[in-house]
């Protein structure tokens, strides 16, 4: 805790990856602010060292990997999530989930899908897409580069802010065509925050449900990937009222303790997390059999 | 009635700007980013203050220990309580309990020895910067000996609870009964009695600007200044002066432009006094600037009411019963409390009952205060009354628009005594409902309706009606029901307008300005409006109660029907005609004959010609004028009761929701009213208030909520927790006048600045209720979120959440 | 390998004019802009970017000035409320339609509704009122019910399309 804290702007990765690595603790990145400069504001964080990784030219960019990936620099912004055409074109589920995020345009502009990650904020609408996807993540701590599954970084509670690695990358397969998607943001009132949210990704045969993946957001400490309840219920079935409602219900079940906050209290979020999954489901359902 | 003024609610022959939507004179300045509002000020040597504020609901204080703020480099004062206390005397009531047969506690500045509410100051760090005063106030540590807490109206009232004011016998500050003719008796041979319990949750007004106030010592003349935030500028250096020991003389304040006000920036508030000590002290300048977490600590409008409906099989409304009480939170020196005073004295509404019982009971907890909020307590009267109406017509099968028009005050019975001893002044209020329910198409959505469940689809059709006495004025206190302007004309013709009435922002300055342009004939871009300032404007009470254009506007018409008089007699020296032959428009004297003179060169005559044209007046153009509207009555009647509001503005909502039935979600599809807010000034104006108060009204139905945890603590702190309306959640709203003019204010005006809240909430929740009739199920408890309506229609009681 | 800084020398075009600065780190660009430039039409509503009262323009892009951190902004263009008028002192288009509309009242929410504005417009000239008020969701308003402020977006796109009406 610091009245007067300190500040660098590294020029590379591997400077800010060293600096990191030498300050024992009280070291913050920060790029665009979004999630770190409320709780500062608040007098809640008061950081010792802000390390601004803003500058970092290689933490830019959306590319296409040799190996076929999407490649999203941390520092993309939500705006560029939504109007990338490589985005658009080859993960319009992210692309539209980036649309949902709330704080309206200006924050849109400014928030990064590093920072949206790092946060571990189980309300925020950019992770339960990326999940979905299975998505996978790479940083950079001291020296090393790791990648890993999206999923394992957000069950380590040591990879949100104030950690000494640095998200660089997200890395995503881009979705196949004829896959439907949706995501189903459920908001108690007309504020940024959902009560539960959904991400969708279905492929069909025959109007049958050929393979699912469904990730359920802000009812929970953590998102719930309900894709193995989904499809043990879902496949090779068609998605009609009654498989909706069993997935509802499976859904709700897994959810086993239940935020209760000013978005809505836990009995209500439970079930919401069914609603808003049935309701991704058949819009992605929806969305494959059209495409 | 001696003082009525004959000429008043005639509209004045020339002119033309009264009842045209012209843009607003001040509106351009927040446009272009030049309005200066409070914290925008800033002093050479400019110093910050920062609050330490109680992190519980009730306890002792054992030690404050300030020595760690002190450390810390830049900080100039830290304080306690009980240091404060020995600078500033109790901070007197807006609006004194006792003053109406209540209890009134001594309210101090900050928390000596014993904290009665979470939030409450406890110590004050002032330093060079803002980022320093905060830092510093976070090393202020206090000991604390923590008590169980008063948090519900249930609490208050238990035999046992403890007393939130030690001394104090009971948790009551004051009960009043409002009764008339033979409630008992209609009750008991009435066909129908109808039950309903409404709860009103804590929900406040929040502008976008938070409070601040800077103050600034002059040792020169050993005064003070105090920029801030502040509706009522003179009101509030009369307690300044009480609790500073100082003499009104020698403290101005000055209320530049408001970022929205609502009641809020009414006065009582602690930071008012304590920066003015802390700038004495220092002799330097000291500003406080609340933060959002701080002022959501101000509620308002928590309110629980039993209401019983006697009806015969016809459905005739026989009388009304209703025990209400209200959870005002810990004592205040701010007027909010009184609300509740006004939701009893409101009842029963537009409805022409006379047996009634109802009996208010307002209680003191260990929440935060209440200050004022826009509705002022009638919303609450509305909200009841028409939730509870809803309740009868579905219970026994009738029509709800036919069951209000049934029961309405004729609009022939106006000038209409009310069985609390209001005096409404006119209305129609058959005409606003049906005008509402054509405006929304209320028979097409019918039809919708009855399709709607077939495809799983549940729209509800909603109305209510709300009587906004607005105008108020209360004895023995600084709510007066008059007010003064001053205006003059300058050599050059230009024309300044001095008011003691003052603006939040919501354009009645122009509204103004439009008044005296059509009373001198000149245009209106030769007026200023001056406001908000102790040294410059008359004596005046500001803004509340919707009264700024009321008295405002009514004492700058008659100041300035007397400047006119002046440059009349000068212009017609100086034609050498008759006062009788002259016409003024568009700034021009016409003398009839084919000369004419300019406005300017009669006012430069004005100045310059003493002895010759002008030796018929006395210079300089100028004249001071107050408006007292003429039916407020304070003489109580033979029951004690007395009509405290001049003007009775009112409307019917109509709306039409959608439930989602899986998620509970409300949707609003539609939204209509007709509002009678008497003859209109300027229809922007009315317009903008009429949408901003709906906003507040559905804000407040669906969504808004401050909540505690069952010790007391504020669970509500920031945006993220308190939601209000933005662009998505708002309906389109038809607004259709059904004016009926005021006959004893400036040509008709009634207030328009309150009224809305309760009845567009009402008609929320009446509309949600409805739709969730093939559920068998209604919800009397506010507000409508999401979690409460999936709860009652799945059968969920214990899921809808809920904190103290 | 740069050294920890206490302090932050920035760089910025400020409505048109150069400034170098000195600012603490922490800081938001509200306060620096607010108490260092003395450019107070930037208003503080909440400092946790729900209120959008502290709107400015970055580099282009509106942004919420107050969890914006002025150090992370070396080199910036910013345009504030101050610097839309025109350098002859006249409203600009959209600023002159939400005076003629009487878009405000009080006008504490000016920055976030007319940046928010100017953005939406200058991508989508023709907006529906369902993409008005998502181009508002940044924003808060207390005071209008936003019936006002819609109407004046679209007298701002009318404007914008037909600079000389007659
Ligand atoms: S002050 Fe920045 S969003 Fe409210
Ligand atoms: S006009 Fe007052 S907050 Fe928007």
């Amino acid at each position: 805790m610091s009245l007067y804290p300190s500040f660098a702007r590294p020029r590379t990765l591997a400077d800010a990856a060293t600096l990191l690595a030498s300050l024992a603790s009280g070291g913050v990145v920060i790029a665009g602010g979004q999630e770190l400069m409320p709780s500062i504001n608040q007098g809640v964080l008061a950081p010792e060292v802000y390390v601004d990784i803003g500058g970092l030219a290689e933490l830019r960019g959306i590319t296409e990997t040799p190996e076929g990936r999407v490649g999203i620099g941390a520092l993309t912004v939500h705006r560029e999530l939504q109007t990338d055409p490589r985005v658009r074109a080859q993960l319009p589920l992210l692309a539209h989930a980036a649309t949902r995020a709330g704080g309206g345009r200006q924050v849109h502009n400014r928030g990064t899908i590093g920072g949206n990650l790092v946060a571990q904020h189980p309300l925020y609408d950019i992770a339960p897409p990326l999940l979905a996807l299975e998505a996978e993540v790479e940083w950079v701590k001291g020296r090393e580069t790791v990648r890993q599954p999206l999923a394992a970084m957000l069950a380590d509670s040591r990879h949100g802010l104030g950690s000494e690695a640095i998200l660089t990358r997200v890395l995503v397969v881009p979705m196949a065509d004829g896959l439907g998607w949706a995501y189903e943001k459920l908001k108690a009132s007309g504020g940024a925050y959902g009560s539960a949210n959904a991400a969708a990704l279905v492929k069909l045969k025959e109007g049958r449900v050929a393979a699912v993946r469904l990730v359920v957001g802000a009812v929970a400490d953590r998102l719930i990937d309900a894709s193995e309840a989904a499809a043990a219920l879902l496949v090779g079935r068609r998605f009609d009222a009654e498989a909706g409602a069993a997935l509802a219900g499976a859904v709700s079940a897994l959810v086993a303790a239940p935020l209760s906050d000013a978005q809505g209290p836990g009995p209500w979020r439970q079930a919401m997390a069914g609603v808003v999954a049935q309701r991704a489901l058949a819009a992605a359902v929806a969305r494959a059999g059209r495409g | 009635m001696a003082d009525r003024d004959p000429g008043m609610s005639a509209a004045p022959a020339t002119g033309g700007y009264v009842g045209r939507a012209v843009r607003t004179l001040e509106g351009r300045a927040p446009i272009a980013g030049a309005a200066r509002y409070s914290s925008d000020f800033s002093f050479p040597g400019q110093l910050h203050a920062a609050i330490v504020r109680s992190p519980h609901a009730r306890a002792r204080i054992l030690k404050v220990d300030l020595s760690g703020a002190r450390k810390v480099a830049g900080v100039v004062l830290a304080m306690d309580g009980r240091e404060v206390a020995a600078h500033l005397g109790p901070i007197p009531h807006y609006i004194d309990p006792a003053t109406f047969g209540g209890k009134s506690a001594e309210v101090r500045t900050m928390a000596v020895d014993h904290v009665w509410c979470y939030g409450q100051p406890v110590a004050v760090v002032v330093a060079a910067d803002r980022r320093t005063a905060r830092w510093a106030a976070s090393r202020v540590q206090v000991a604390y000996e923590v008590e169980p807490a008063v948090l519900t109206v249930e609490d208050a009232i238990a035999p046992d609870a403890p007393k939130v004011v030690p001394g104090f016998d009971d948790n009551v500050i004051m009960a009043v009964p409002f009764r008339n003719g033979d409630p008992d008796a209609a009750f008991a041979r009435a066909d129908h009695v109808v039950t309903t319990t409404v709860r009103i949750h804590r929900f406040s007004t929040q502008p976008i600007e938070t409070r601040c106030y800077n103050a600034v010592w002059e040792e020169e003349t050993e005064s003070l200044t105090l920029y801030g935030t502040a509706q009522n500028p003179h009101p509030l250096r009369h307690v300044l002066a009480k609790v500073l020991g100082m003499p009104e003389g020698r403290i101005r304040v000055h209320a530049p432009a408001i970022g929205g006000a609502f009641g809020m920036k009414m006065h009582g508030h602690p930071e008012e006094s304590l920066v003015c000590l802390l700038a004495k002290l220092l002799r330097r300048p000291v500003k406080w600037v609340e933060s959002r977490e701080e002022c959501l600590l101000i509620g308002a409008r928590e309110q629980v009411h039993h209401l019983e409906l006697a009806l015969s099989k016809e459905g005739d409304l026989l009388a009304l019963r209703d025990r209400f009480f209200a959870n005002t939170g810990a004592p205040s020196a701010c007027p909010g409390w009184g609300m509740a005073f006004l939701t009893g004295l409101t009842m029963p509404g537009p409805y022409r009952v006379r047996d009634i019982d109802v009996t208010m009971t307002a209680l003191v907890t260990n929440k935060p205060s209440w200050n004022a909020a826009r509705g002022y307590g009638k919303e609450a009267t509305a909200l009841a009354l028409e939730l509870a109406l809803d309740e009868a017509a579905r219970r026994l099968g009738f029509d709800p628009a036919e069951l209000r028009i049934r029961n309405f005050v004729p609009a022939d019975a106006f000038p209409y005594a009310s069985p609390t001893g209001l005096q409404y002044d006119s209305g129609d209020y058959a005409g606003a409902v049906r005008k509402a329910m054509a405006a929304i198409g209320w028979d097409e959505w019918r039809a919708r309706q009855a399709e709607g469940p077939r495809e799983g689809r549940y729209l509800g059709l909603g109305i209510a009606y709300e009587l906004t006495p607005e105008g108020g004025a209360l004895p023995g206190t600084m709510v007066a029901g008059y007010d003064s302007s001053t205006v003059r004309v300058a050599p050059d013709g230009s024309v300044r307008v001095l008011t003691g009435v003052t603006t939040p922002g919501t354009g009645n300055p122009t509204g103004i300005a439009q008044i005296v342009a059509d009373e001198l004939g000149c245009p209106i871009e030769w007026i200023s409006v001056v406001q908000g300032d102790t040294t410059t404007c008359p004596y005046g009470f500001g803004n509340y109660s919707g009264r700024s254009t009321i008295v405002g506007g009514g004492s700058a018409a008659l100041a300035a029907r007397a400047v006119r008089a002046q440059m009349e007699a000068v212009a017609a020296a100086m034609l050498g005609v008759g006062v009788q032959a002259l016409r003024l428009s568009d700034g021009v004297f016409d003398g009839g004959d084919g000369r004419s003179l300019a406005f300017a060169d009669v006012a430069w005559a004005a100045y310059t010609r003493a002895y010759d044209v002008a030796s018929c007046i006395t210079p300089p153009l100028e004249a001071q004028a107050t408006f007292r509207p003429p039916n407020i009555r304070h003489s109580p009647d033979a029951e004690g009761r007395i009509n405290p509001y001049p003007s009775y503005s009112n409307a019917a909502y109509a709306t039409v929701v959608e439930v989602d039935s899986a998620t509970g979600q409300v949707k609003l599809l539609a939204f209509a009213a007709a509002h009678d807010c008497g003859r209109v000034i300027n229809p922007l104006l009315v317009e903008g208030q009429a949408c901003g108060a709906i906003a507040f009204g559905l804000g407040g139905a669906l969504m808004e909520e401050i909540r505690f945890d069952a010790g007391g603590h504020q669970l509500t702190r920031s945006f993220m927790d308190y939601v209000m309306p933005r662009a998505e959640d708002m309906p389109g709203v038809t607004l259709v006048h059904h004016d009926s003019p005021n006959p004893d204010t400036y040509m008709g005006l009634k207030g328009a600045g309150e009224a809305g809240v309760g009845g567009s909430a009402a008609a929320v929740v009446n509309a949600v209720n409805d739709a969730l009739r093939p559920f068998g199920v209604a919800i009397h408890d506010l507000p409508l979120s999401p979690a409460r309506v999936w709860a009652a229609i799945h059968g969920r009681s214990g899921a809808a959440g809920g904190a103290a | 390998m740069d050294d920890l800084a206490q302090s932050v020398l920035v760089q910025w075009r400020v409505n048109g004019v150069l400034h170098e600065l000195d600012v603490l780190p922490g800081l938001s660009l509200l306060d620096v802009l607010r108490e260092q430039l003395n450019l107070t039409g930037t208003h503080m509503g909440c400092m946790t970017g729900h209120c959008g009262a502290c709107t400015v323009m970055i580099d282009g892009r509106i942004a919420k000035s107050c969890i914006a951190q002025a150090a992370t902004l070396p080199r910036a263009e910013i345009r504030t409320i101050e610097g839309l008028m025109g350098p002859d002192g006249r409203l600009s288009p959209v600023q002159q339609a939400f005076w003629d509309e009487a878009g405000f009242q009080c006008g504490y929410c000016a920055p976030g509704m007319l940046f928010s504005a100017i953005e939406l417009l200058a991508e989508t000239p023709d907006p529906t009122d369902a993409e008005i008020d998502s181009a508002l969701a940044g924003s808060l308003c207390r005071c209008t019910g936003y019936q006002s402020l819609r109407r004046a977006v679209r007298a701002a796109a009318r404007a914008l399309k037909d600079p000389n009406p007659d």
